[in-house]
């Protein structure tokens, strides 16, 4: 085991490393790659199906290097009246929109369920009282 | 989807993604999460797993240990018991506390102190556990007052131990997952054809229909494959390991997965300024 990687390189930054690093395609234009340190299929699929919903995005795809690295590439090309960067910092703002508002309704529908399953004496019945 | 997200018009009340809670019980919750991609209900699942913060216990001092288990046995065990992780929120990580070995900022100490005085053998459970802090205390299912059964003890066996207990993630160890398991099903009638069942003669003899079925209308016999379709209603069921109340397991990841973003959204930001492309300034608050 003394070989092993330690655990926490999977989530922890280490210092002097950026989160994102853009690279800028030298062959395509409007192309660029970016490059997510500690981040996995997670956000790295999230953004890619977010982009592809884009009709400014000509391409876009999403890597993970290798097993051991935990980081994550994404591929991006756009049309020539825009740059991968600002798409992508526009689909990322529309994607915490998007969970923003999952959130909101999720806690409105627990609101109402709470109301709706009231018990006769009138309590309504929560899911923290076994934690009480 | 029906999110005109480009158009720059933020979402009207009626569009966007649909949550219907369907039962709530103190360990599980069911909903149905609609309107979405499947890489955005993925996304829940995944967090929920492996990236919402609780408590669990990570180190473990042997005073003494006198039963036929081992150490490190005995060491596994207590890492796997459910802790309430209420107060995780307000715990440091260890990396993120300065402090060596450990603290209060980032720690919550547990003890154990037993020992069989008696002929018949003794039980251990996770409610012998003396915690340093009130608000954390191992879960108990009402069901089971004992709470987790750690070690069996004979007469003048004792164990005394120490035992630290951080905050951590799922993605570190399944021990810090807050879920015991995350039902997730799309499709109950297959109509996207994103599986194939194995059959002998008929699948759809062989196969039973998810319980999910009635949900969405069957597909007509000579009904042609719709090949633009998309997943849209996802149905979840989340269960509690008890460390956290699974209602909150699931708000807490979608916190999480917006931290992420928003954390991804100001290093572009960085990015652009340095550029001097164009600054998208953000349409939400956290």
């Amino acid at each position: 085991m003394s070989n092993a990687p330690a655990i926490h390189e999977i989530y922890l930054l280490p210092d002097g490393v950026d989160k994102v690093v853009e690279t800028k395609s030298t062959k395509i234009p409007n192309a660029s790659t970016f490059h997510l340190e500690k981040e996995d299929h997670t956000l790295g699929n999230l953004l890619r199906a977010e982009l592809l919903r884009n009709p400014k995005v000509l391409f876009a795809g999403y890597k993970m290097p290798h097993p051991l690295d935990h980081s994550v590439d994404l591929k991006l090309q756009t049309t020539a009246d825009t740059s991968p960067l600002t798409v992508l910092q526009e689909d990322v703002n529309s994607l915490m929109r998007e969970l923003g508002l999952i959130k909101k309704r999720f806690e409105n529908e627990m609101t109402l369920h709470n109301m709706q399953s009231s018990d006769p004496n009138g309590m309504p019945y929560t899911v923290d009282r076994a934690y009480s | 989807m029906n999110i005109d997200h480009h158009s720059g018009l933020s979402f009207t009340e009626a569009g966007g993604p649909q949550i219907a809670i369907k039962e709530v019980t103190p360990t599980t919750v069911t909903f149905v999460l609609s309107n979405t991609d499947l890489s955005v209900a993925n996304a829940l699942r995944r967090v929920m797993i492996a990236e919402v913060p609780t408590i669990a216990i990570d180190l473990v001092d042997f005073e003494l240990n006198t039963t036929v288990l081992a150490d490190e046995f005995i060491a596994h065990r207590l890492g796997l018991i459910p802790i309430i992780s209420h107060q995780a929120v307000h715990l440091n990580y260890r990396h993120e506390c300065t402090c060596s070995p450990y603290c209060e900022e980032c720690s919550v100490l547990f003890s154990l102190d037993v020992s069989c005085q008696s002929e018949n053998a003794m039980s251990v459970y996770s409610t012998h556990l003396v915690s340093s802090s009130p608000a954390v205390q191992p879960y108990v299912d009402p069901a089971n007052e004992k709470g987790v059964l750690i070690a069996k003890l004979r007469k003048g066996q004792q164990l005394h131990v120490k035992a630290i207990a951080r905050k951590g993630t799922g993605k570190e160890h399944a021990k810090w997952a807050p879920c015991t398991g995350v039902a997730f099903e799309y499709d109950p009638h297959n109509k996207l054809r994103h599986t194939t069942y194995w059959h002998e003669e008929d699948a759809r003899k062989e196969w039973p229909l998810s319980a999910k079925a009635v949900e969405e209308p069957a597909p007509r016999d000579d009904e042609p494959f719709d090949y633009k379709a998309k997943p849209e209603r996802f149905y979840f069921t989340v269960e509690s390991t008890g460390a956290l109340p699974p209602t909150t397991i699931v708000t807490q990841a979608l916190d999480v997965l917006m931290r992420k973003l928003a954390e991804v959204h100001r290093v572009l930001g960085g990015i652009a300024e340095a550029q001097g492309e164009p600054v998208v300034q953000p349409t939400y608050n956290l």
